[in-house]
């Protein structure tokens, strides 16, 4: 939204995981503890988030959007690096919470616990996200600076402030998304390059800084690829980028955004 | 007259100083081998396996006199990554050996370079049937890890011993996977006639969501699966695959290849680990079968200082030690003579005795398989009984 373009936001996904599973190895994996270590791993990349915009990515801002590619790219490469340092190149895992480690069944098909929360806190924090935005004064002064960020400076606002809030609320929700996402899968070195193939695509299916567009856009490509698995197993990948060809052919600038002026 | 024996001794001594380093210069054998992204998980103990391999035979005095130095390069898991490397150590580093590659792609690739620089390459890890065939084979290259033919019919023996015939298999869709898949299918279909593949799935490579995957499956209503899923991608689907309940639909008839059952996977999922599928691994601290073994094991651990030290250290340590094996018997560095060496050599290693075929360069290396329980031992599941299964009388 703000035309800031974030490369390593994979990055702070997987870190998110790796902060986690350390949390885990520090307070345990008993009952309500799996919570408080996503928060504590998604909050410590918040910080990093705002730490890296205060001292490097406010350098970047006006200038081509080539130079911020090229910074969150070497970002990535830094941060993998680093992670690889701290956790080495073994996975990791984290076990599910025990009081989510159920299953129920609906329709005859076994959904665990576990996912449901999932899918249903993805639209609930879109929601949230979206409310704070439209009806919020903060959200306000976010919009605001995505349109003219100098003259939201003159009115009076702390822009710089604002600009690390964001960013480090970004940080936030990249790292609860490797937090949540962390005892369904492995965390391995990697997995940062991996999220954003998929999430590049979601985003230009649904519209580069199209908020609803974004959220459609994931649940588009899911859906394409569940489906794709069931009736054409050897070309659901193949249909996922169909779609995001053809999308890019009628409606370049994606579902739900708008032509760049 | 003192002058002159000092002169002369001091020319002598120049004369004789490059002459001796020359008898001295190490040995030099590069290694391309991933040590970032998601396959450094292998790569990296498979180095330090060749680095202490290494570090013990100069400690005894190297090999014809000279010591052993090893190269290792990131290879990124990159066939042109690793084609890049292996030039840039032959060219620059003048490396007089290659030993390395991990991927089904870099094997191959490397395999040509090796071919244009007449130099021996021996491949610890890489499983393609390509590898080795015979429009792919020449003098130089050589391999002591298992083949996809080997690890799937070394898999249809055990599974065709199970009162199951509706089997399924679950596969990442690229070189690997499809070629251990058939050559499962294929063996387990002659040995068992009245075995039904109902269902086959391929996820890409590198997966991160198998729920659909997961689902169709089951409802084919599969007996036992087969599944060569490997490494840190294996962790993903099994705690995918568990909290669906896929694990109990099938009653644990379930066949992890691709290393599904090493020590590595089990130590980090811990609980998680859907215990009692079968998995196969390359080594396993706990196997413990020969002296030989349990000396190697109790020397590793002591090397990466780990009291429960990795599978993959092995496949390093038997690459650099048939190399050095086929150097003494060959009395020469040169890579025609080593080449030659090397057919029909055996090597005892810490897994037993080696041979590479005349045929097809092609180690007789299996892999230890086993029912997977767990151990008041350790704090994590290990294959017990555990068996190495020696594939020499079904390889073709």
């Amino acid at each position: 939204m703000l035309r800031v373009l974030n490369f390593a936001h994979g990055t702070f996904y997987m870190l998110g995981a790796y902060t986690t599973y350390q949390f885990v190895q520090w307070v345990g994996g008993g009952p309500g503890l799996f919570w408080l270590a996503a928060l504590g791993g998604a909050l410590a990349v918040a910080a990093l988030g705002g730490l890296v915009e205060r001292l490097l990515f406010r350098h970047l801002y006006g200038k081509e959007e080539l130079y911020q590619l090229l910074f969150t790219y070497a970002l990535v490469l830094i941060l993998s690096d680093a992670a690889k340092m701290l956790w080495g190149t073994q996975q990791k895992s984290v076990s599910r919470p025990p009081e989510l480690s159920g299953a129920f069944t609906l329709f005859g098909a076994t959904i665990p616990s576990y996912n449901l929360l999932i899918i249903l806190l993805g639209p609930a924090i879109a929601l949230g996200f979206w409310l704070t935005l439209q009806r919020t004064r903060v959200g306000r002064f976010i919009r605001a600076a995505a349109l003219d960020r100098e003259t939201l400076g003159a009115l009076g606002v702390d822009v710089d402030a604002l600009y690390t809030w964001i960013f480090m609320l970004a940080s936030f929700l990249g790292g609860l998304g490797g937090a949540l996402i962390s005892p369904m899968r492995a965390i391995t070195p990697g997995m940062d390059t991996e999220i954003i193939v998929e999430a590049f695509v979601v985003v230009v299916i649904g519209g580069l800084g199209s908020f609803w567009g974004t959220f459609f856009g994931a649940l588009i490509y899911g859906q394409v690829l569940s489906f794709g698995i069931l009736f054409f197993p050897r070309f659901s990948i193949f249909a996922v980028f169909a779609l995001m060809a053809a999308v890019l052919m009628v409606r370049p600038w994606g579902l739900l955004g708008r032509p760049l002026q | 007259m003192h002058r002159r024996i000092v002169l002369v001794a001091l020319l002598a001594a120049v004369l004789l100083v490059p002459l001796g380093a020359s008898a001295q210069k190490p040995i030099k054998v590069g290694m391309p081998m991933p040590l970032s992204g998601p396959a450094a998980l292998f790569g990296e103990p498979a180095s330090k396996g060749a680095q202490m391999f290494i570090d013990e035979l100069n400690a005894r005095g190297g090999v014809l006199g000279r010591k052993l130095e090893l190269i290792v390069r990131d290879s990124k898991a990159d066939a042109n990554e690793a084609v890049r490397q292996a030039r840039e150590l032959i060219l620059k580093d003048n490396v007089d050996f290659l030993v390395g590659t991990l991927t089904s792609a870099e094997g191959p690739a490397v395999s040509v370079v090796a071919k244009e620089n007449k130099i021996v390459f021996i491949a610890p890890i890489p499983k393609t049937d390509q590898l080795t065939a015979p429009d792919k084979l020449h003098p130089y290259v050589f391999r002591v890890a298992s083949t996809t033919t080997i690890e799937g019919r070394s898999a249809a023996e055990i599974v065709a011993k199970w009162p199951v015939t509706k089997v399924a298999t679950i596969s990442f869709d690229y070189a690997y996977g499809q070629d251990v898949t058939k050559a499962f299918v294929d063996h387990l279909k002659k040995i068992k006639p009245s075995v039904e593949i109902v269902d086959q799935q391929w996820p890409k490579l590198g997966e991160q969501d198998y729920n659909p995957f997961i689902n169709a499956q089951m409802a084919k209503k599969p007996e036992a699966v087969m599944s060569s899923i490997w490494g840190g991608f294996f962790v993903t689907f099994s705690k995918q695959a568990r909290a669906l309940g896929y694990f109990d639909a099938i009653k644990y008839n379930f066949i992890g290849l691709g290393e599904a059952g090493s020590p590595e996977t089990t130590k980090s999922m811990r609980d998680d680990y859907p215990v009692g599928i079968w998995g196969n691994s390359y080594d396993a601290f706990y196997w413990g079968e020969s002296a030989a073994h349990r000396d190697y094991t109790t020397r590793l651990s002591k090397y990466l200082r780990d009291e429960y030290p990795s599978s993959w250290a092995v496949q390093g340590y038997i690459g650099m030690q048939v190399l050095t094996e086929a150097i003494k018997k060959a009395n020469s560095t040169d890579s025609d003579k080593v080449a030659k060496a090397l057919l029909g050599l055996t090597v005892e290693t810490p897994v037993g005795p080696l041979t590479i075929r005349e045929k097809d360069h092609q180690a007789n290396r299996g892999q230890l398989y086993g029912k997977t329980v767990m151990d008041p031992k350790y704090p994590f599941a290990i294959m017990k009984p555990v068996t190495y299964v020696d594939p020499t009388k079904f390889m073709d």
